[in-house]
């Protein structure tokens, strides 16, 4: 049971990073990708179904840590103080930028919501590498590796971000292949960490009562969260970019 | 104020400012699902769009309480890694059911309600936000769980220096849930519909173009005000019986929570009495939207639950001090050991500016699309046929 809420541990936080790794990438990329606001628009829109649904992957990764490895929960998040304030500051900057860019139509109404955008997505990213890179070196929130470890971080992502803004716009050659890639890509730097850090998750895991509830409540949930999942994929995947779905203004 | 305060501090803002936009989450979907529900029954126009600009803002209102809710769950750890050293084998399951189980599906199945919209079939969509509702009702009765929890740790025992799960049914019919759960949930639904009358009122008032929008509307709401009411103020009363047999003294001595609980009662009892004896019997004939002169107290009511609420929590959180774990683990001996003046100021300025913004502006958007009405309502919107995208299919 240890090893079953280990994998679920790793595979959400896998998930996230392959899921919401692309909104932080065209977040991050917004400026450069989207020089008219047309073309913001259009990028966002494109992103805009798969957000919610790929953001709740760490909403689940910080429940997971806290039912199956609590007294990690503590110690860690208190460790990287100031990277997880960072973090949850950029994360709700980022989110409000998506909420709010579309409700007025004035010009510095967008610009400042799109940089808010912009700007949370970056937090995201840095402080995401800077968390992982001290956990790892189990130290210092701010080394030489952990900037290092932040740009990787940020690369990857943008690397994602585009690959996701390319084949929503379609085309030949930019085939989900070629995203799943990129996914894969995005997910290497948490991966990486995880697997160094599994023996030390593994000592620190809730005992088995606690373990066999949470199997006990939380199995008959998988399915449906899996299959809500795949739902959103068919629903706004590519062949939702055609048809009537293509006229409808996106909320985001 | 030293460290434990700024920690208390920042823990009671969030808070507020959180429950503040869930208590309205909760109301809302409900009313939002049933309006669609009748659009797809009766096929009448009306309903679509009353579920588009009601459901427009209670999506506004859902992105301040996801914001403020992430700062919540991980202030846990920052803040009180002494609650998960001491109590988390127990308090951590129903967390990590509520994240799970509840939330992950209920913003996965809104994103697929919110742009589904004229993509999806009518049934499927219509299917998301019962789904939505169904979850967020699931994501309450969890946090209850936690929350019950620490106002009578029941199924859990001391083992060492921290506490063990012994027995998750008792987790589940805590007494100190059974009876919030409804409380809280009555409490959602008088607000949800405070804000229908309120935001219709205003419409009507100003005498609007959208008239039967917004008498079908003001129906909603009170007969969801009514409801609501009769639910919540049943269980307020029914939940003096388990406090004073678990908190014992909870409500005398200290003037905070003692107040708060008088103006929650005095709202609720107002609120009842209103709905029941005056609301309700001047839908006869559609008095109540034909009666201008009572629009403005109409208005004048839309805050009252949300103080409501506050009251509550207030009387609950307050009323258990000085205990995180009620008569096991104080607040104090839950702070994160280590935690600075300096590391606590900084966390507690940067969040209360941020969400004290957002939650200002959010309230400012909602405000602005009930002034601007349905027409402007963009959620859901049919749009535009775009005369760029040339598909044959749409060029009939
Ligand atoms: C006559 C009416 C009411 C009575 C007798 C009543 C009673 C109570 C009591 C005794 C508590 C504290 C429970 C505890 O300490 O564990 C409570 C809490 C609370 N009340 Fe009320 N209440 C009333 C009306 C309302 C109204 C109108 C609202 C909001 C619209 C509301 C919202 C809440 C909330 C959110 C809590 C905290 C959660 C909970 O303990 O359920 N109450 N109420």
């Amino acid at each position: 049971m240890d090893i079953l809420w280990l994998g679920v541990f790793a595979l959400l936080l896998i998930g996230y990073f392959a899921l919401e790794g692309f909104d932080i990438g065209i977040g991050m990329l917004l400026p450069v990708l989207g020089r008219t606001r047309e073309e913001r628009d259009r990028l966002v829109a494109g992103m805009a179904p798969f957000v919610l649904a790929g953001e709740v992957w760490l909403v689940a990764v910080a429940g997971v840590l806290f039912g199956a490895f609590p007294h990690l929960e503590g110690e860690t998040l208190f460790a990287l103080y100031p990277l997880v304030v960072g973090l949850l500051v950029s994360w709700v900057i980022r989110d409000a930028g998506l909420w709010f860019r579309r409700r007025l139509d004035g010009r510095a109404w967008r610009a400042f919501w799109d940089g808010a955008l912009c700007v949370g997505s970056y937090g995201l990213a840095l402080t995401w590498g800077l968390a992982l890179a001290a956990l790892v070196q189990g130290g210092p929130v701010l080394t030489p590796l952990g900037v290092g470890y932040a740009a990787v971080v940020v690369g990857v992502f943008a690397i994602h971000g585009r690959r996701f803004a390319a084949w929503r716009a379609g085309g030949p050659g930019r085939t989900g292949w070629a995203l799943l890639g990129s996914a894969a890509l995005a997910a290497v730097p948490v991966a990486v960490p995880l697997v160094v850090a599994a023996p030390w998750l593994l000592d620190h895991v809730a005992p088995s009562s606690t373990l066999g509830v949470l199997t006990l409540v939380l199995l008959p949930c998988v399915p449906v969260m899996v299959a809500a999942q795949v739902w959103v994929w068919r629903a706004f995947g590519r062949r939702a970019r055609t048809g009537v779905g293509a006229r409808v203004p996106s909320f985001f | 104020m030293n460290v434990l305060d700024l920690a208390r501090a920042q823990f009671a803002v969030t808070g507020v400012l959180h429950f503040l936009f869930v208590v309205l989450t909760l109301g809302l979907a409900p009313l939002v699902a049933i309006i669609q529900t009748r659009h797809v029954i009766t096929g009448k126009p009306v309903f679509e769009r009353m579920a588009r600009f009601w459901g427009q803002i209670y999506v506004i209102n859902y992105a301040l309480g996801v914001f403020t809710g992430l700062v919540m769950e991980f202030q846990f750890g920052l803040s009180w890694s002494g609650l998960s050293r001491y109590a988390g084998d127990v308090f951590g399951a129903p967390l990590a059911v509520e994240t799970m189980g509840a939330f992950f599906l209920e913003s996965t199945f809104l994103g697929l309600w919110i742009f589904g919209w004229g993509r999806l079939p009518r049934w499927l969509h219509l299917a998301c936000i019962w789904l939505v509702t169904l979850t967020a009702y699931a994501s309450a009765f969890w946090v209850l769980v936690a929350n019950s929890f620490l106002q009578n740790p029941a199924g859990a025992e001391v083992r060492g220096d921290h506490l063990v799960l012994t027995d998750f049914g008792a987790l589940l019919t805590n007494p100190t849930l059974v009876f919030a759960l409804p409380h809280v949930l009555g409490a959602g639904l008088f607000t949800g519909s405070s804000v229908i009358i309120g935001a219709s009122a205003y419409q009507l008032f100003r005498r609007t173009r959208e008239r039967e929008f917004f008498v079908r509307s003001l129906r909603v709401g009170v007969v969801g005000a009514l409801v609501g009411t009769l639910v919540a103020v049943g269980f307020g009363f029914a939940q003096f019986g388990p406090v004073g047999q678990v908190q014992p003294g909870k409500f005398d001595g200290n003037v905070v929570v003692g107040t708060s609980l008088g103006f929650m009662i005095l709202i609720g009892e107002l609120a009842v009495f209103g709905v029941l004896f005056v609301l309700t019997p001047l839908l006869f004939r559609d008095w109540l939207a034909r009666w201008r002169w009572i629009h403005p107290l109409l208005m004048l009511m839309t805050p009252m639950p949300f103080i409501a609420a506050i009251l509550g929590w207030l009387v609950r959180e307050i009323g258990r001090q000085p205990w995180i774990v009620y008569g096991r683990l104080t607040v104090k001996d839950a702070m994160s050991p280590g935690l600075t003046p300096g590391m606590i100021t900084a966390s507690f300025v940067a969040f209360t500016a941020v969400l004290g913004l957002l939650a200002v502006i959010d309230y400012v958007l909602i405000a602005r699309t009930v002034r601007r009405g349905p027409a402007a309502a963009t959620l859901g919107d049919p749009g535009r046929p775009d005369p760029a995208a040339s598909a044959p299919a749409l060029t009939l």
